[in-house]
């Protein structure tokens, strides 16, 4: 009952060249997970709609949920687990922590991915647009008081910061 | 040889200490069921009812698919799930963990199919064909309680699992109130939807003899007491291990059929298997939560004083009885915490749990009291009305009053402290009412009407023996144990029969024992979810864990450190009596002894100890229950403002408070967090979730686009203000308070939406409110104003 067809595929995971088979019908965070053994990409849904799944694709964050392996041919795919000295990270790591961002954990490495977008894309968001931002990212435990605080922390450091160099 | 005392850091109760456990899932390592590979580890995909009620009359399995297909006719001896009632009259439903003749809701399992991935399992299943004589499916509850229902299980002779009936006499009520008010309520059947569905991992371990079982559970003691008894093995021969649980909210505090069926194949292959739950089988196939139904009335003299308050309530309790918690509990809770933290004369109350042809209900956060706030906060609303009294003014004048604290309520609930009136008041002040009225008579310059809401409650938390043995469920709660151990170098394992998924217990039990032992944070292990390495508990449920567990790390903690004392004081060459504990040390004045130094001793230089030692060592074992078991009664008041579109049917959420009592908080930041993440699955309850189902029991939410969950866009930035009245029964005064957040939330809400629509002349009285029923609602009312303008 294995004779499905295959596709080769090459991309970069996490600065690392990857030559790999798969299935036309896999989808990214399966590749990442199950082949790649990148755990650290949860699956929420495989709909598209929670975000957990959310990893960078070429810079982008993306649902890994959603996205076709074999579309990722050439492409820089970036997981959580490339992030433990990633200073931004690291700050919002900080942050996450002090202002109680996660629970139970399992939305916070795709909440993560977004939080880094959008405290280095939109350096100068307020808090109706980091919720705004968050919106696609599901998280059932917290009530997003503590996301939405910490994205704005780590926003209002680098604002001190880039106010402090100039 | 007396190295330097460590700086005390403040790191116990009362702190907000940053958790222990962030660090693993910021950095994507946290350890979830789906994240566990093992060697010749095969998938399962489940064939699913697609119809909610027929007979199957044939179950055909693809060419080829030998050893690859599996259904109830090969899973020889293994039991039903079975969760009887002890209460009188309960109908009992046995659920084959995969179909048998009938199948009963859509996503029923069926057969179970196996291969190297879920992918080619699923490419199995579908080729699975099933032949069906379609029956008539049992949707809405009120139609099954009816004569001439089709029948969900056809040898009750009805569709209800219970009825029950708290008696009083009205007469003397009816005749002498001025005011009289009745509601008809609904709210909607829901999924608790937690970001990590469930999930299992199963194998069989030949060196121990033992079946071990990952699932991602909230109570995995009882899953293994239920895995045990459907597979025919001793309890002995399982080891459950819940490892990291993304989110449970009660979803995840069952027996699962597919725990049971995973493990039966993996004896059977003799190869690990697993099961991930995918979204569309967490919506649609497995359990659901909270669809009530209220036909309430409330009597009140003509001060807005409660008289009596009468309820008929019917809960949906879908399919069958599910284990532990019984089809029952959902509705044995309404009638007996229906009258809230209010006095009244007379309370009657019948309940019904119905079946239909839908998944089984489980206790979602908050279980019944979500609705009854609901019912209860809504009549008392009406009684304001009729009374002409803005609505906080009623409320006070039926609040138990502190100096009546303890109080036993009129369904003899022990409500054990606190200040009611107090927290209402600060909820009125802290959202400026008097300025929301006067911005309500000037009116919007948008045009959009201004609402606000109120909802006030009592949560009874950690409640025990006693209470759920009176509800009749399979499993009742005793003493929570807790086991202690130090290793050589001073680390002190905490091993406790609680689970945490997300409640921070890695934290918060450590903090307990630093406040006992003075020992650092970093220094304290707690290990949670494994029944090889953790004492048979009933798990975490019911706002039960920092109250239960907590109070027995204390307790446990209080021993070691007689214990210590007495060591400690013995290499000091000291008297027991002469010396003091500080800063996780025995100290007197000939120097100290840190935890780690009598550690090494009894361990590595036994010849130091004291004769008289006390053998049991440094390992304790103990169990805790409060000392009155009547539960824990923290509570709050909920203070909204809305501003509701009436044209396009949205709420929008422009203020929200709340003041809560949960007693001694262990760790302020995990409390907030526990009261942000219950209000915003409350506001889902309020005003978007919603587990619909077509007339003939099809699901019509199956994605996370169809079932609407609240975003950083729905929920508001809350307001929390804290009132600390010490619980009088526990270790440290600390009270639960888990599910409190998402018990007001649903009421405030729809109070404030009717507060901004009564002028129109509109109520509504079903929950969600979504911007249909709100567009709905007023079409209907103009509809009737123009019919009436006509008839003028």
């Amino acid at each position: 009952m294995n004779d499905k067809p295959t596709s080769p595929l090459a991309l970069t995971v996490n600065g690392r060249k990857v030559s790999a088979v798969v299935e036309p019908r896999t989808h990214l965070a399966d590749f990442l997970r199950e082949q790649q053994l990148l755990t650290g990409t949860n699956i929420g849904c495989e709909q598209g709609v929670c975000g957990a799944c959310t990893v960078l694709v070429d810079g982008v964050p993306t649902r890994s949920c959603i996205t076709w392996a074999v579309s990722c041919q050439g492409a820089e795919v970036r997981t959580i687990e490339s992030f433990d000295e990633d200073e931004t990270m690291a700050e919002l790591r900080a942050a996450f922590t002090a202002e109680h961002a996660l629970q139970c954990g399992y939305c916070t490495p795709g909440m993560l991915a977004t939080a880094r977008d959008i405290v280095t894309r939109l350096p100068q968001a307020d808090e109706a647009r980091i919720r705004l931002e968050l919106s696609g990212n599901l998280c059932r435990c917290t009530g997003y008081v503590g996301l939405v605080r910490a994205i704005g922390r780590v926003l209002e450091a680098r604002r001190q910061r880039n106010l402090a160099e100039a | 040889m007396n190295a330097p005392l460590p700086e005390t850091r403040a790191q116990g109760i009362g702190v907000a200490l940053p958790r222990k456990e962030d660090d693993r899932f910021m950095r994507g390592r946290g350890g979830y069921v789906g994240n566990i590979r093992m060697v010749g580890m095969l998938d399962v995909a489940f064939v699913r009812s697609p119809v909610a009620h027929g007979r199957i009359r044939a179950i055909e399995k693809p060419e080829g698919s030998e050893g690859a297909v599996y259904t109830l006719a090969d899973l020889e001896g293994v039991q039903p799930i079975v969760a009887n009632s002890g209460l009188a009259g309960f109908k009992n439903s046995a659920q084959p963990v995969l179909a048998g003749d009938k199948v009963r809701q859509v996503g029923e399992m069926i057969a179970m199919c196996v291969a190297e991935n879920r992918a080619a399992a699923e490419d199995i299943a579908a080729q699975v064909f099933v032949d069906f004589d379609e029956l008539p499916a049992v949707v809405d509850m009120l139609a099954a309680r009816r004569a001439g229902s089709a029948l969900v299980h056809e040898e009750w002779g009805d569709n209800v699992f219970l009825e029950t009936f708290i008696d009083a006499d009205l007469d003397d009520i009816r005749s002498k109130a001025a005011i009289k008010v009745r509601r008809k309520l609904r709210t909607a059947r829901q999924s608790m939807a937690p970001m990590e569905g469930r999930g299992v991992v199963a194998h069989w371990d030949h060196r121990l003899g033992q079946l071990i079982v990952y699932t991602s559970a909230q109570m995995p003691h009882i899953n293994r007491t239920g895995i045990a008894g459907c597979l025919g093995l001793d309890e002995g021969q399982v080891r459950v291990v819940a490892p990291d649980v993304g989110g449970g909210f009660g979803y995840k505090g069952i027996l699962l059929p597919e725990e049971v069926c995973v493990a039966w194949l993996a004896i059977k292959l003799g190869r690990p298997v697993r099961w991930l739950e995918d979204r569309r089988e967490q919506l649609t196939a497995n359990a659901n939560c909270r669809e009530h139904d209220y036909d309430i009335t409330a009597y009140a003299d003509s001060d807005g004083r409660l008289l009596a308050v009468d309820c008929e309530a019917t809960v949906d309790s879908g399919a069958y009885s599910s284990y532990p918690f019984s089809a029952c509990l959902e509705a044995a809770q309404v009638g007996s915490i229906l009258p809230g933290p209010y006095k009244m004369e007379k309370y009657r109350c019948r309940t019904w749990s119905v079946a239909t042809n839908k998944p089984p209900i489980l206790p979602y956060r908050g279980v019944a009291r979500t609705g009854v706030c609901y019912a209860i906060e809504t009549v008392m609303d009406a009684i304001a009305v009729q009374a002409g009294l803005e609505p906080w003014e009623v409320r006070m004048r039926n609040l138990v009053l502190p100096q009546e604290m303890p109080y036993d309520n009129i369904t003899r609930k022990h409500f054990d402290s606190g200040d009611y009136p107090e927290c209402l008041r600060r909820a009125v002040q802290a959202i400026g009412l008097p300025a929301l009225r006067e911005r309500q008579r000037r009116g919007e310059a948008d045009g959009r009407r201004i609402g606000v809401g109120l909802a006030i409650f009592c949560e009874q938390g950690a409640h025990g023996t006693s209470v759920y043995h009176g509800w009749g469920i399979p499993m009742v709660p005793g003493r929570e144990p807790v086991t202690l151990r130090l290793t050589p170098d001073g680390v002190l394992e905490i091993r406790a029969g609680v689970h945490s998924h997300g409640q921070g217990m890695e934290t918060t039990l450590a903090q307990i024992a630093h406040e006992v032992l003075g020992i650092a944070i970093d220094k304290v292990r707690v290990l949670l979810g494994d029944t090889g390495i953790t004492p048979y508990s009933t798990g975490t449920w019911g706002s039960r864990s920092i109250v239960m567990a907590g109070s027995a790390v204390g307790v446990a903690c209080k021993e070691l450190k007689e214990r210590l004392i007495k060591i400690g004081a013995h290499l000091l060459k000291d008297e027991p009596a002469m010396v003091t504990w500080q800063a996780g040390a025995v100290v007197s004045p000939k120097g100290w002894k840190r935890i780690a130094d009598i550690a090494r001793t009894w361990y590595l230089q036994p010849q130091l100890l004291p004769g008289d030692v006390d053998p049991r060592g440094l390992e304790v074992s103990t169990t805790y229950q409060a000392r009155r078991d009547s539960g824990t009664f923290s509570y709050a008041c909920h203070a909204v403002v809305v501003a509701v579109d009436t044209a396009l049917g949205k709420v929008e959420l422009l203020d929200y408070v709340v003041v809560e009592d949960g007693g001694v908080l262990i760790n302020p930041m995990v409390v907030d967090g526990q009261v942000y993440g219950g209000a915003a699955q409350g506001i889902g309850t309020a005003l978007y979730e919603e587990m619909r189902y077509s007339e003939d029991g099809q699901p019509l939410a199956s994605t996370l686009a169809d079932y609407i969950l609240p975003g950083a866009t729905e929920v508001p930035a809350i307001r929390i203000a804290h009132m600390e009245t010490p619980a009088p029964y526990t270790e440290f005064g600390q009270k639960g308070i888990g599910e409190s957040g998402a018990i007001g939330s649903p009421a405030a809400i729809a109070n404030a939406v009717n507060d901004a629509l009564r002028p129109l002349g509109v109520e509504i009285n079903q929950l969600p409110i979504t911007p249909r029923a709100i567009v709905e609602a007023l079409a209907a009312v103009s509809a009737v104003s123009g019919n009436q303008g006509r008839n003028a």
